[in-house]
């Protein structure tokens, strides 16, 4: 039955009250004073809120918003009053920018998380490096929360605030004639012209009219020099300038003494080109020759690398332009059947080709020069004409800038980019101590800033607006994406003040661009749009049309007579730049310092390098470990000496060389002494400019010094399931089982013996995961795979990896995630080349089995190596998951080996059963305990601001290990989620394969037939890691093809 | 009349075997014993029935076992089954050979504590108890039968006299 | 009158043994102030057990980098002397479960402080898998315990949690067989007691035990069905220990061999653990008439026997490695005798395989000295048995790059050598305080197997035990 129950609003309903009747008709029962407040004016204006005050209201609160998105960030937990609309907590924001070091150039992508920048990755829509960086680069992102920057202008050596230093160094500067400023290449076109203004001034004709404007005094400085290449190409080419290399094209590449993966010129323009002429499955792989003292990352990557001495660099120079047919009468080498390889090669790819040289000898370069003019490499390979600027400092302005210091004839010095007192030593701090005015822009009390007058200290480089032209026709911009930390001011902005003008840096960038690179392009109507774009997107790209250059003209002889006067020494001395801390950009950096070198493995130190069979001449101790300690040196090149050096064995250093690292001698972070030896020293400097090499002479120290390798045993004992290599024309034979058989057993099967792939082999009904949902996985290419190590601090940034500091490291706990395995083929076992393990076993019968281990350690005196990228394998018949007994590591049902940190209890047992030790454990408390204040940046709370917030931080005692980066696959399920379509391949990348410049890692779902890591996984390269183990990894290798004839050296 | 207990006092075992034996023969009930050590072969001559503590001891075993192997069944399978190593865990079956040691030790320990803890208690044995024994010296080197005038027909004197006997040190009686 | 053959010889010694005797001789020390000796030793056992606990505390407290471990050795000194200990562990319950089974009566002398061995040494062992842990304020998560986490169970696939259980029932079961031995004499300790004061703390201990004769029908039932059980359980303990390594993928570790191997290793350090125990109790609290030179002879045959298992099986092992051509295998063994360990497999070697073959000479088995020497030897030889295995498997596994060394840490050493003072602070209490030998068991014995009694003619015997009045 209905329901016909009845509810009063009231009494009066009940009732039937008329006037309830009545209003009960109407919306508002009762009558609301509206038209009367608004109609009447006068209320309206004695009321507190007018229409004015609540625009004033909305605006501000608008105001407020947009401020606080650039506040400090607040490292306590405090929830936005008011979101700016940009940022979404929880979601990633990038930010297009680039990175300028005055060494390293490469647009990159910042990821910011609440406002803070805390990862940094390439910028892959630029056609100048194609997205690569390096570890430095990626590591700069700590530089910004480093607490020992400079967080006001000083003046004197005291605090002070940015009036004071204003007023001051205007008055100063008003009664100084001669200024001068001293700084590192500078690429930005903006920079520049305020450097211009700065530093020019107006020229009066004897009437007293303007004539124009001269450069006074701006001199450009490279710690590394490269002033050799620029005074040679002046002379052969009459363009005092960098060439670009297109290593794209190179069929045959020839290096002598040029480490262009790591450290020379512009090197990450060149690795992904490079690594694209490595695949030996295009029809042709590039072919490198490497001549080289010590055994540099490019040289581990060569096919052929003939060790030699420096001074022999220029000899082998023109005895290659001689055998070429260059007009050059040179002496014979002994390298000369090598140098005959390389013509012949040489010959066969004319202007295919590059030959490149790492002396700072103009005439040797020369040399270099004729060669690649003779091989019609130039306009092909080599362009001279669209050249580089990241390298323009000139040795001979800065002798002479000197010079002048020393003679009282500098007023004001403004030092920008570079530490002169730190790379020149006492001659450059005694000259300084002359001028009246010195200015420091140094962001950190550097050593030139501490005696500086004055320290403006500059932004962050992740703090700034500024633009970049590295390449003529290739700019790119570089915007702040955090609000400065500290009280600095950028440089650019400082000049202008002191120049009188108060535009922000920002509106003088734009309205440079506006007049001056707007203009060039044509895609774009509206500058707004053009920016806009050009923020976006970070590169613009104008290739106009430039100028040739004149014809290439010299007279060879002259500079090969100069060359044949190179002094030469019985121990020459080769000092280099090794990746992590470069030319001591990255020293104060503890990521940088605790990754460990490619090659020695070694951390936080720099050291001798020696070849480890003259070292046992001298009696030292070639193999480091915990307790086994390196003898110390001291090294001495022309009357400069470097003490207490300890010597690291390399194999592969040229005998009657060593090798030391520039850039170290830093305090790191809170340290009280400095991490290794400042080698600046031993770096000559004379009217002909910089020198890298040297005679030096070395004195023993009676003093034994712990060196912290992560990598003590150097060769792989014969194991040819670990690595695989093989030789291009084997591969090329295409017979798969001759450089990567399959694992096979002996099994019986129905009473007969079969042999039977691993892969087949199984105890139990295995869980299933072919076919079933995602299956996340990896194929790393060896091939392309060069060792750099961007992969392992770009994992450490992404993971919030604990530093641990050198005594850690020392006693192998290094907390790294990913690690670069390096390995060195033996005399009697190449690195895994395969089917010579019965080669082996024959050795071990003729010299005793336990003999041939014993000598197997020991690597060749000019080993070939390879790296080898190893992290969590992710095996689904994992040994690490069976073994816990609180089931804290699983196996997820998308393959992946999940850590369950809170649930770990920390039995190591998990450790102690991966075949491939890449479990990492936390023997302290490492965000907390005392031993780690001075190393790890994540104890203070600025350095806290680095860590991801997506990646918890391991408490002490619990295992930890890599991931796969599940947090990047998490929000990129989310985000295929959202869109409502499947997870397309490459839309989810781990962190180190987004840092990889050559692209030799691919992450993908091994389970989607389509994908990228699927397609490398059936590759006929693929392999597993001691697959024969049965653990069944998730993550798949590429065997390593060198471009050699089998049994070739 | 009220029942009287009467101790023979022995300082030796065999001695007392004997005696038993005797006594038995000639028709006395022997309530009890009490020794510092087990005398073998006393029991079936008092007519001790032999303990199934054993019996209990192997119950509490197979409950062990089965409540090891459904508590295992329970975690690993029904309740929250986990890809462990790729291991199978579909049904206690592929699973069986890793909970076989612990559905072993499992076992034992059930057995031995709950034969343990029947035995103390079916002894009247706990700490803080009261001993029962009627002399000090039978837990060190006396040994002492108990015959109570109750279970027999005879009477006490004729008991005692079977008792003289035997090579007694001491008989005595007390009331209860 | 049962009595064994002439031809075995006397187990008591001495023809004025009695069964008060007994009691008098055992209950001395119980009955009687410390001694001198007796306080030196407590004083210098709780010093170094002191230090040992603030070594682990020390442990717990900062973390355990304190160790000398690192990413490729995760496991070394803690781990070693936890089997190093529970292998001494295997002794005690071993000679009262099996040879008890085996009615092998002369085990009634050893067994009393055998178990108590075991006990304490099972103590020590089960103390190193807890302060090894990461966390050990979590250790209690290793039990399956409903949580507040849901449905979060542990992982019955780990034989690590395999040894949760299987120590922690030896542990349990030995302590009640140990006691349940224990009760009766503690009875006669107790009513023989002077003070009120350890009249009431042992008629606590011995739970109002009265001593008639279905409790002794029991008594003997328990004991033998805890034989019984006990037997399988030594059996299994260690071999689920062995299977920590056995079930792993580490060349060195993943072995089949292991489980009777490590048991025999077991038994043969835990007797040199009695020898060394026995025979400095035997001499300091006058027990030659009980330990006899028969006894101590009888471990050393063991000690042999069990010497002999543990050499085949390390030669098994060698032979396999070179037979299987596994070259992680056979690497990992070429790696034990000449690597950077090689001394330490040596010294092994030498410990364990050769020197328990000198037994044969009967005159050197029956030597006390050279026995104690020997005992000692065998128990460096067995913590280095377990070094080896554990960190030269580890330190050189498949991947040459994370191949590394271990180097201890003046903390692995502090908690080592503090354990052994715990131990023996322990053994002190108890050999003060506790019954050292089960002696009313070597009561029952005492006709059967004593000197006096065994020379003596049935005639004799009646004589001395009439049992009829002659009137």
């Amino acid at each position: 039955m209905a329901n016909s129950k009845k509810y009063w609003k009231g009494l009066e309903q009940l009732n039937e009250d008329a006037n309830f009747l009545a209003s009960s008709q109407n919306e508002f029962p009762e009558h609301l004073p509206v038209d009367e407040f608004l109609g009447d004016a006068a209320s309206l204006e004695s009321s507190s809120t007018s229409r004015r005050d609540f625009l004033k209201f909305l605006g501000f609160s608008v105001a407020a918003a947009s401020l606080a998105s650039c506040e400090t960030p607040i490292t306590k937990a405090i929830p936005y009053i008011n979101k700016p609309e940009e940022i979404t907590p929880g979601v990633a924001n990038y930010y297009a920018s680039t990175y300028f070091d005055g060494n390293d150039y490469a647009p990159i992508l910042v990821k910011t998380r609440e406002g803070r920048p805390i990862f940094i990755s390439g910028n892959n829509l630029s056609t100048l490096t194609k997205g690569a960086i390096n570890a430095r680069v990626n590591a700069s992102v700590l530089s910004l929360y480093d607490n020992n920057r400079l967080k006001n202008p000083m003046a004197n050596g005291k605090d002070s605030d940015w009036n004071t230093v204003d007023t001051a160094i205007k008055n100063e500067l008003a009664n100084s004639k001669n200024i001068k400023i001293l700084s590192n290449t500078i690429i930005s076109p903006a920079t520049r012209s305020i450097l211009f203004d700065f530093a020019a001034k107006e020229v009066h004709d004897e009437k007293g009219f303007v004539k124009g404007r001269q450069l006074e005094g701006w001199v450009q400085y490279n710690p590394i020099s490269y002033s050799g290449i620029l005074n040679a190409n002046q002379v052969t080419f009459g363009k005092a300038a960098i060439p670009t290399y297109n290593f794209k094209k190179a069929k045959t590449i020839v290096s002598i003494g040029a480490d262009f993966m790591a450290s020379w010129l512009d090197s990450l323009m060149y690795l992904n080109d490079y690594a694209q002429t490595r695949k030996p499955d295009n029809d042709w792989m590039s072919k490198h020759y490497q001549f080289e003292a010590n055994m540099s990352l490019t040289g581990t990557n060569a096919d052929v690398r003939v060790p030699v001495k420096p001074s022999e660099y220029g000899a082998i120079v023109a005895q290659i332009l001689n055998k070429l047919g260059g007009n050059v009468s040179a002496d014979s080498t002994k390298y000369d059947d090598y140098i005959a390889k390389v013509v012949n090669d040489l010959k066969s790819t004319l202007g295919e080709s590059i030959v490149i040289c790492g002396s700072n000898d103009k005439n040797v370069q020369i040399l270099v020069n004729a060669i690649n003019n003779l091989l019609g490499n130039y306009g092909k390979t080599i362009d001279l004409a669209r050249s580089s600027n990241t390298k323009a400092g000139d040795d001979a302005e800065l002798v002479a800038l000197i010079k002048a210091m020393n003679a009282g004839e500098v007023d004001a010095l403004f030092i920008y980019g570079v530490d002169p007192v730190y790379t020149l030593g006492e001659e450059f701090k005694s000259a300084l101590a002359k001028v009246k005015l010195s200015v420091s822009f140094a962001s950190k009390l550097t050593d030139t800033a501490a005696v500086c007058k004055y320290v403006c200290p500059d932004n962050h480089a992740l703090e700034s607006w500024n633009d970049a032209c590295p390449v003529e026709g290739y700019y790119s911009l570089a915007q702040p994406t955090i609000s400065k930390l500290f009280n600095t001011r950028q440089a650019q902005e400082s000049f202008l003040v002191w120049k009188g003008n108060t535009t922000p840096y920002y509106d003088y960038l734009k309205s440079y661009w506006d007049k001056n690179i707007f203009t060039q392009q044509t895609s774009q109507l509206f500058f707004t749009d053009f920016w806009n774009k050009s923020l976006h997107d970070g590169v613009v790209e104008i290739p106009t049309k430039i100028t040739d250059v004149a014809p290439f003209n010299a007279d060879l002889n002259i500079a090969y007579t100069a060359i044949k006067d190179i002094k030469s020494g019985a121990i020459e001395i080769v000092l280099t730049q090794n990746m992590g801390v470069g030319d001591g950009s990255g020293a104060d950096n503890p990521w940088l310092q605790e990754m460990p070198d490619p090659l020695t493995k070694v951390t936080w130190d720099n050291y001798v390098t020696m070849n480890p069979a003259e070292m046992l001449d001298k009696g030292y101790n070639i193999n480091l470990g915990q307790e086994q300690l390196a003898n110390v040196v001291s090294v001495t090149v022309n009357g400069k000496t470097v003490e207490n050096l300890p010597v690291v064995a390399q194999p592969g250093q040229a005998k009657g060389t060593i090798g030391l690292a520039l850039g170290y001698g830093k305090k790191v972070g809170n340290m009280i002494e400095a991490t290794g030896k400042n080698a600046y020293p031993l770096v000559s400097l004379n009217d002909a400019g910089f020198s890298y090499y040297g005679v030096a002479t070395l004195v023993d120290v009676t003093m034994e010094y712990h060196v912290a390798a992560t990598q003590t045993q150097q060769t792989i004992m014969g194991r040819d399931s670990i690595v695989r290599e093989t030789t291009l024309d084997v591969y090329k034979k295409g017979n798969k089982d001759d450089y990567n058989p399959a694992h096979t057993l002996l099994v019986h099967e129905n009473g007969e013996a079969i042999q039977k792939n691993v892969k087949e082999i199984d105890l139990w009904k295995a869980q299933p995961v072919e076919n079933i949902g995602h299956r996340w996985g990896m194929t790393i290419d060896l091939n392309t795979c060069i060792g750099c190590s961007a992969c392992v601090t770009s994992c450490i940034s992404e993971n919030n990896i604990a530093v641990i500091g050198k005594d850690e490291v020392r006693r192998g706990r290094i907390m790294h995630w990913l690690r670069i395995d390096r390995y060195y083929s033996s005399d009697h076992q190449e690195v895994g080349a395969i089917g010579e393990t019965h080669e082996k076993t024959k050795l071990a019968e003729n010299i005793g089995g336990i003999a041939a281990y014993t000598q197997m350690e020991r690597a060749s005196d000019n080993p070939q190596v390879i790296h080898q990228p190893m992290m969590c394998q992710h095996c689904n018949h994992a040994g690490c998951e069976t073994v816990c007994p609180v089931a804290a590591t699983t196996h997820s049902n998308e393959g992946l080996n999940m850590m369950a940190y809170n649930r770990c209890i920390g039995t190591r047992y998990c450790a102690n059963n991966c075949a491939y030790k890449v479990r990492r454990f936390n023997w302290y408390n490492y965000k907390a305990y005392s031993k780690f204040t001075e190393v790890n940046p994540s104890q203070d709370d600025l350095g806290r601001m680095v860590l991801n917030p997506d990646v918890v931080v391991r408490s002490r005692g619990v295992m930890e290990k890599c991931s796969m980066c599940v947090q990047r696959i998490q929000a990129g399920k989310l985000e295929a989620k959202i869109a409502s379509t499947k997870v397309q391949d490459g839309s989810i990348q781990t962190a180190c394969a987004t840092a990889c410049p050559t692209n030799a890692i691919t992450f993908g779902d091994l389970n989607d037939t389509t994908s990228k890591a699927s397609e490398g996984k059936n590759h006929n390269r693929a392999f597993r890691v001691i697959e024969e183990v049965g653990q069944q990894p998730n993550i798949y290798y590429q065997t390593k093809v060198r471009n050699l004839k089998n049994n070739e050296a | 009349m009220s029942d009287k207990k009467i101790y023979a006092i022995y300082d030796d075992d065999y001695v007392l075997l004997e005696s038993a034996k005797h006594l038995v023969a000639k028709g006395v009930y022997i309530r009890d014993v009490f020794s510092p050590f087990p005398v073998h072969g006393l029991d079936p001559v008092i007519g001790l029935k032999r303990t199934r503590i054993a019996i209990a001891a192997f119950i509490y075993g197979m409950i062990g076992v089965s409540l090891a192997l459904t508590g295992m069944w329970f975690f690993m399978i029904k309740d929250w089954p986990l890809n462990v190593g790729g291991k199978p865990n579909f049904s206690i079956f592929t699973n069986l050979p890793s909970f076989i040691p612990i559905t072993f030790e499992f076992g034992v320990l059930c057995a031995a504590h709950g034969m343990a803890i029947t035995y103390l208690l079916r002894n009247w044995t706990l700490p803080g108890f009261k001993s029962r024994n009627p002399y000090p010296r039978t837990t060190d080197d006396r040994f002492v039968m108990e015959i109570h005038t109750h279970d027999n027909e005879v009477s006490e004197e004729e008991i005692k006299s079977l008792i003289n006997e035997t090579c007694v040190l001491e008989i005595d009686v007390k009331n209860s | 009158m049962h009595k064994e053959a002439v031809i075995r010889e006397p187990l008591i010694l001495g023809n004025d043994v009695t069964y008060s005797k007994i009691s008098d001789d055992v209950l001395h020390t119980i009955e009687h102030a410390p001694t001198k000796t007796w306080k030196i030793l407590m004083t210098i056992a709780s010093i170094i057990a002191l230090w040992g606990v603030c070594c682990i505390l020390y442990l717990i407290g900062t973390g355990i980098g304190v160790w000398g471990l690192n990413n490729t050795v995760g496991w070394a000194w803690d781990i070693t002397n936890f089997v190093w200990w529970v292998g001494i562990g295997h002794a005690g319950t071993l000679i009262s479960a099996v040879l008890l089974l085996f009615r092998q009566k002369w085990r009634m002398a050893i067994n009393r402080p055998a178990e108590a061995m075991t006990i304490f040494a099972v103590f020590m062992a089960g103390t190193f898998p807890m302060i090894h842990m990461g966390r050990i304020w979590m250790a209690y998560w290793v039990l399956p315990l409903p949580n507040q986490f849901g449905s979060l169970w542990v992982n019955f696939n780990s034989p690590l949690l395999w040894d949760v259980f299987a120590i922690s029932t030896y542990m349990s079961v030995s302590l009640v067989f140990w006691y349940i031995g224990l009760i009766p004499d503690f009875a006669t300790i107790r009513d023989r007691a002077k003070t009120p004061v350890s009249k009431l703390m042992y008629s606590l201990l011995s739970f109002g035990w009265t001593g008639n004769a279905k409790a002794w029908q029991r008594f003997e039932e328990v004991s033998l069905v805890l034989a019984g059980l006990a037997t399988p359980l030594v059996f299994s303990v260690h071999s689920i220990v062995s299977m920590d390594f056995a079930t792993s993928v580490i060349p060195g570790w993943h072995t089949t061999i292991f489980p009777p191997y490590f048991v025999a290793g077991a038994v043969f350090s835990g007797f040199a653990m009695v020898q060394t125990l026995m025979l400095i109790v035997r001499k300091a609290m006058h027990l030659e008439q009980y330990v006899t030179i028969k006894h101590i002879e009888y471990m050393n045959i063991v000690i042999i026997v069990t010497g002999s298992i543990v050499g085949v099986a390390y030669l098994t092992e060698l032979f396999m490695s070179y037979y299987s051509g596994v070259e992680y295998e056979s690497y990992a063994f070429i790696n034990r005798f000449s690597g950077p360990y090689a001394w330490a497999y040596w010294t092994m070697m030498t410990c364990n395989v050769v020197s328990p073959h000198l037994f044969w000479f009967k005159k050197l088995r029956t030597n006390l000295g050279f026995t104690f020497f020997m005992s000692i030897i065998v128990n460096i030889g067995m913590w280095f048995e377990r070094f080896v295995i554990i960190v030269t498997s580890v330190h050189r596994d498949y991947l040459p790059s994370s191949w590394s060394m271990f180097y201890p840490t003046w903390v692995d050493i502090g908690v080592y050598i503090g354990t052994i003072g715990i131990f023996s602070v322990f053994y002190l209490l108890f050999l003060k305080y506790f019954p050292v030998l089960a002696f009313n068991e070597v009561k029952s014995i005492l006709k059967s197997s004593g000197e006096r009694y065994k020379n003596m003619s049935d005639e004799d015997f009646k004589k001395l035990h009439p049992v009829k009045k002659i009137n």
